[in-house]
C-alpha cells in the first residue's frame, strides 16, 4: 500500500512539475565552465544535492564514478520493509518484483538487489554450470579484447578497494564475459558489455552475475551482440521518433544540426553504466531496466533529451556543439521523474507504433546525405582540379578550334581518316599529273 | 574563454584499441592531465582547443573515435568532413603499427582527398618495450603518400603532444592559403560564436 501511495505521490509531484516546468523544474544554472545544472524542488529537499553540485566535474577533468551513499529516508525504509517481507514469501509473483523495481527508489540498496535482481530475470540459483578456468577461456578469439577492456574498467570499482581484491574481481569479470560468449557462439562481444557485467558482478557475485548476463545476452542485449551494429543503429532512431512525436521543433533542430545519435550509443549499449558518474544512479536504472522491456533505455534517453530541450535550443545548431552537450549527462538528472516520463512515453508510443516514423526519418536522412554527397563530390573535384590544373594549350590552335572538336574521340578518328584520304588523293593527282605531262611531251 | 578564431579545422583520431587516442586528446586539451584510469571510448568523444600559429587563432575540433572494429561503420561517417586525420599506434605493440594499412584504407575510403594525415607513435616513454623503431615509421611515412609526417609522442610524459597537433594545424593552414579563401573547401572562417571549448569525456 505504501508503495502505491508513493507512486501516487509521485504522480502528484509530476503534475505539479508539469505545471511549473519552466519556473521550478528546469532552473538552469551555468557553472563550472558551462556545465548546465538542473534543479528540482524535490531534489532541493535532498541535502546531498548540494554536494553533488559542488562535486560536478569540469569538462577537462577525467570523470570518476562516485560511490557516495546516503542514509535511507523514511520512504525508503518503509519500502525496504515491504521488499523484505515479500522476500520471505515464496509465492510473491514476478509482477510484484517488477513493481518494486520500477517504482520510486527502486530496490533501495545493494543487499536487496542481490536477492531481487535474480528473481526479476528468473535466475535458477540451483543451476550449476561447470566453470571453465581462465586458461581454458583464453583461446577465445575475443580474449585479448575482453582482457584489454576489463583492465581499463578501473573506474567502475569502488575507490579504496584493496588491489588484490580488485584484481580478483577483474579476473571474475573476464571469466563471466568469456563464459557467456563461449556458451553462445552466435553472440559477439562488444565494448561496453563489460560495463553491464561489472555492475552485476559487484552487486550479485560471480555465479549469479554469469546467469544474469546469460539471460540478458539472449534477450535484452541480443541485438547489441550481433556481428555489426546495423540493428542497433536503426533502433537508436526510436529516440528521434519519440522526440518527433513529443516536440517537433526539438526534433527539427537536432536533425538540422546533424548531431546524429552517437551521443546515446554508450547509454544504450551499457544501460548508462559507462556514462553516469553516480553509482547509485547506475544501480537505480538497472533496477528499472531489469523490470522493463528491452527497448526501455531508448525511451529513457528520449525523456532525457526532451527534458533538456531548453539546453539544446540554447546551443548553436551545430553537430559538434550538440553532440558535446547531449553526450554529457548532468549529475543531477531527476531520474525518478524521468523514469515515470519514460513509462508514459512507452505506453503512448510503443515500439511497434513507431515503425512508420522511423522509416520517414531514414528517408529524410537519406535525402540530406545525398545532398551532402553531391556537395562533397563537387568539393573533391574542385580541389582535384586546383591541385592538377590542365597543361596550358598551344594557344592559337585552341583559339581556332573549340576543345571539344580537338579532343573528342570521334573527331580525332574523323580528322585522321580525313588526312589519310587527302594524302591518297594528293598522291594520286601527283602521279596523274606527271603522267599527263609525259603524254604531252 | 575567447570564442574568436581565424580558422577552424576538424581533426579525427583513429587507430587500434588502447593505443592512447583518448589520453592524447585529454593531454592536449588540458596540458596537465594524464590518467591511467581511462576507459574505452564507445562511439566518439569530442573536444575543442584553440592554438595560435603565426598570429592566427586556429580552433581545432577533435573527434576521438573508438578503436574497436565493431564501431568502425558507425564512426566512419565522422571522417568525411575531417580536414586532418591522426593515425595513432602504440610503439610497444607492433600489431597496432601493422594495422596502419587498414586505417589508411579507411582514410582513402571515407575522407576528402585533401585531408592531411599524420602518423603518431604513442607511448614513446616506454623505451624498453619498444617494438617499432622511429626509422621504420619514417620509411612507411615516405612510402604512403597520404601521410605527411610521423611523430612519436608520450601522452604520459607530455612529449610532442602539442607539437603533433600544431604541425597538422600548420600544414592545414598553409594548404588553406595555397588553395585560397573559399568556403567551399570546407574550412570555416571565424564563424562560430558559441562553440564551447569542451571535452566530452564520455
Amino acid at each position: 500500500m505504501e508503495v502505491e501511495q508513493n507512486i501516487k505521490d509521485y504522480n502528484e509531484i509530476e503534475n505539479d512539475m508539469n505545471k511549473t516546468k519552466s519556473d521550478e523544474i528546469k532552473t538552469c544554472n551555468v557553472s563550472n565552465g558551462g556545465q548546465v545544472i538542473h534543479s528540482t524542488d524535490k531534489e532541493n529537499a535532498n541535502p546531498n544535492m548540494e554536494n553533488a553540485r559542488n562535486s560536478i566535474r569540469r569538462h577537462d577533468e577525467p570523470s570518476e564514478l562516485s560511490f557516495e551513499t546516503a542514509p535511507e529516508n523514511q520512504e525508503e525504509k518503509a519500502k525496504r520493509k515491504l521488499i523484505e517481507n515479500a522476500l520471505k514469501d515464496p509465492t510473491t509473483p514476478l509482477e510484484k518484483w517488477r513493481e518494486f523495481a520500477k517504482s520510486e527508489y527502486g530496490l533501495i540498496n545493494d543487499d536487496l538487489r542481490r536477492s531481487v535482481w535474480p528473481l526479476l530475470l528468473g535466475v535458477d540459483r540451483e543451476q550449476c554450470d561447470p566453470v571453465p578456468t581462465l586458461e581454458e577461456l583464453s583461446n577465445h578469439p575475443e580474449y585479448n579484447q575482453v582482457v584489454l577492456d576489463v583492465n581499463r574498467s578501473l573506474k567502475r570499482f569502488p575507490p579504496g578497494i584493496p588491489i588484490q581484491q580488485r584484481l580478483a574481481l577483474q579476473d571474475q569479470l573476464t571469466v563471466i564475459i568469456l563464459r557467456v560468449i563461449t556458451k553462445y557462439p552466435h553472440l559477439s562481444y562488444y565494448q561496453g558489455y563489460h560495463d553491464i557485467a561489472v555492475t552485476f558482478l559487484l552487486v550479485a557475485g560471480e555465479e549469479i552475475a554469469f546467469h544474469i548476463m546469460e539471460i540478458l545476452s539472449t534477450d535484452h542485449l541480443v541485438e547489441c551482440m550481433q556481428k555489426t551494429f546495423e540493428i542497433v543503429q536503426k533502433r537508436l532512431l526510436i529516440i528521434y521518433a519519440l522526440i518527433w512525436r513529443e516536440n517537433q521543433k526539438l526534433f527539427e533542430y537536432l536533425e538540422r544540426s546533424q548531431c546524429g545519435l552517437l551521443f546515446a550509443l554508450p547509454w544504450y549499449l551499457t544501460w548508462f553504466g559507462h556514462s553516469l558518474n553516480q553509482y547509485r544512479s547506475v544501480v537505480r536504472l538497472y533496477d528499472y531496466f531489469l523490470a522493463s522491456e528491452p527497448l526501455m533505455p531508448l525511451y529513457v534517453t528520449a525523456s532525457i533529451v526532451l527534458y533538456r530541450d531548453e539546453d539544446v535550443f540554447r546551443e548553436d545548431c551545430d553537430r559538434a556543439n550538440l553532440h558535446c552537450l547531449l553526450s554529457q549527462l548532468p549529475d543531477d538528472l531527476p531520474f525518478e521523474y524521468l523514469l515515470i516520463k519514460s513509462e508514459k512515453l512507452y505506453e503512448k508510443y510503443p515500439p511497434h507504433d513507431l515503425h512508420r516514423d522511423i522509416e520517414k526519418i531514414i528517408e529524410r536522412e537519406q535525402k540530406i546525405r545525398e545532398e551532402e554527397d553531391k556537395i562533397f563530390e563537387t568539393r573533391r573535384q574542385m580541389i582535384q582540379r586546383r591541385r592538377n590544373p590542365q597543361p596550358p594549350a598551344p594557344s592559337f590552335i585552341y583559339r581556332l578550334f573549340p576543345q571539344a572538336i580537338l579532343f573528342n574521340r570521334k573527331s580525332i578518328i574523323v580528322t585522321t581518316a580525313f588526312s589519310i584520304v587527302i594524302g591518297i588523293f594528293a598522291y594520286y593527282y601527283k602521279n596523274n599529273g606527271t603522267f599527263h605531262v609525259d603524254v604531252i611531251r | 574563454m575567447s570564442e574568436d578564431f581565424d580558422l577552424l579545422f576538424k581533426v579525427v583520431l583513429i587507430g587500434d584499441c588502447a593505443v592512447g587516442k583518448s589520453c592524447i586528446v585529454t593531454r592536449f586539451k588540458t596540458g596537465n592531465v594524464f590518467t591511467e584510469r581511462h576507459t574505452n571510448t564507445i562511439g566518439v568523444d569530442f573536444s575543442m582547443k584553440t592554438i595560435t600559429i603565426d598570429n592566427k587563432r586556429i580552433k581545432l575540433q577533435i573527434w576521438d573515435t573508438a578503436g574497436h572494429e565493431r564501431f568502425r561503420s558507425i564512426t566512419s561517417s565522422y571522417y568525411r568532413s575531417a580536414h586532418g586525420v591522426i593515425i595513432v599506434y602504440d610503439i610497444t605493440k607492433r600489431n597496432t603499427f601493422l594495422s596502419l594499412q587498414k586505417w589508411i584504407n579507411e582514410v582513402r575510403n571515407y575522407t576528402a582527398n585533401s585531408v592531411v594525415c599524420a602518423l603518431v607513435g604513442n607511448k614513446c616513454d616506454l623505451v624498453d618495450e619498444r617494438e617499432v623503431s622511429a626509422e621504420e615509421a619514417q620509411e612507411v611515412c615516405d612510402l604512403i603518400p597520404e601521410i605527411l609526417f610521423q611523430i612519436e609522442t608520450s601522452a604520459k610524459e607530455n612529449t610532442n603532444i602539442e607539437n603533433a597537433f600544431a604541425k597538422i594545424a600548420e600544414e592545414l593552414m598553409n594548404r588553406q592559403t595555397i588553395i585560397g579563401d573559399d568556403s567551399n573547401n570546407g574550412i570555416k572562417l571565424g564563424q562560430s560564436k558559441s562553440i564551447r571549448e569542451g571535452n566530452c569525456n564520455c
